[in-house]
């Protein structure tokens, strides 16, 4: 168990917690413009819905609740985004997240950090989408470019 | 021979394996960076009210410079939600309804890097009467050099007869 402090004491087994929320406008507003999608089923008033890019907002939260600490002694780098989506998900809609580490591991001297995430409404067992993320705790950038 | 299509579109394209799809190059901005790191804060917090994020190694060269970087450099999910809008061009709200989409970080962006993000259409499928089109997807320097690369899957609804 590595929760309670950093992420880079995150460990695979960590289990992250369950966050709940209602999306809002105004979370996929803000969003959607800071990333330029400006299309108006983000922007506006009918019907928008959120990104499933939005996930990656929920890995944030289930850190901020599990690792209160922060990211820790090293940044930490984000190098892969896999989310499968499943039916869209429309402002408004109540949602809970889950999160669970699942592998950690040394390549090339540096260390990965993969976290699985489901996005559901509460209480029911369908997915709406499900994301796996990975990050490198420690990053250097030559290293980075000399085993690209 | 496939040709590139430049988005925003004045007419909706036929989808055909091989396609190719890329919006306008565009310059990754320190401020570019800095929306994706305040927009975090911001929508986190979900209270109106606007917020600053880092310092992190996307907004704060100091802060880059002590993490082995020789300065600040994007988030990925920018690329990634630029890719995500590519796609959003090309298939409307199908994009984000159901699918997938992943993207791997294989390259540091830098301050204005200039990037194109591109996708190019490849297996169309069809089961139980609903169409499924995978894309390769990328985002690349204007030296041709990718940075991030992925694959995406749409399903389009039923019905939907293009391609």
């Amino acid at each position: 168990m590595a929760t309670g402090r950093y992420i880079s004491d995150l460990d695979a087994g960590d289990d992250l917690g369950r966050v709940l929320y209602t999306v809002s406008a105004f979370t996929v507003r803000e969003y959607c413009h800071a990333v330029e999608m400006s299309a108006e089923m983000f922007l506006g008033i009918d019907n928008p819905v959120a990104p499933p890019t939005l996930v990656h907002l929920d890995k944030l939260k289930l850190y901020e609740a599990a690792c209160p600490g922060g990211s820790g002694p090293t940044a930490r780098l984000h190098v892969e985004f896999d989310a499968t989506y499943h039916a869209p998900v429309p402002v408004g809609a109540e949602i809970e997240v889950t999160g669970k580490v699942t592998e950690r591991f040394i390549r090339r001297g540096r260390t990965y950090v993969v976290t699985e995430i489901a996005m559901r409404r509460p209480g029911t067992a369908e997915p709406l989408v499900n994301y796996r993320d990975t990050i490198i705790l420690g990053y250097e950038a030559e290293k980075a470019e000399a085993s690209a | 021979m496939s040709s590139t299509v430049t988005f925003p579109l004045a007419f909706s394209p036929d989808l055909q394996e091989g396609s190719e799809f890329a919006l306008a190059p565009r310059a990754m901005t320190r401020e570019r960076m800095r929306w994706y790191v305040d927009t975090q804060a911001t929508a986190v917090a979900n209270d109106g009210k606007p917020r600053f994020g880092g310092p992190t190694i996307h907004d704060d060269d100091d802060y880059a410079r002590k993490n082995g970087l020789p300065g600040i450099v994007a988030d990925g999910m920018v690329s990634t939600n630029w890719i995500l809008s590519l796609l959003v061009e090309i298939f409307g709200p199908a994009a984000v309804s159901s699918g997938r989409l992943r993207t791997k970080y294989i390259k540091p962006i830098y301050e204005d890097d200039v990037l194109t993000t591109g996708a190019r259409i490849g297996k169309i499928s069809m089961t139980d009467g609903r169409k499924s089109v995978a894309l390769e997807v990328w985002c690349r320097r204007t030296d041709g050099v990718p940075v991030t690369v992925g694959e995406a899957l749409v399903n389009l609804p039923v019905g939907r007869t293009d391609g």
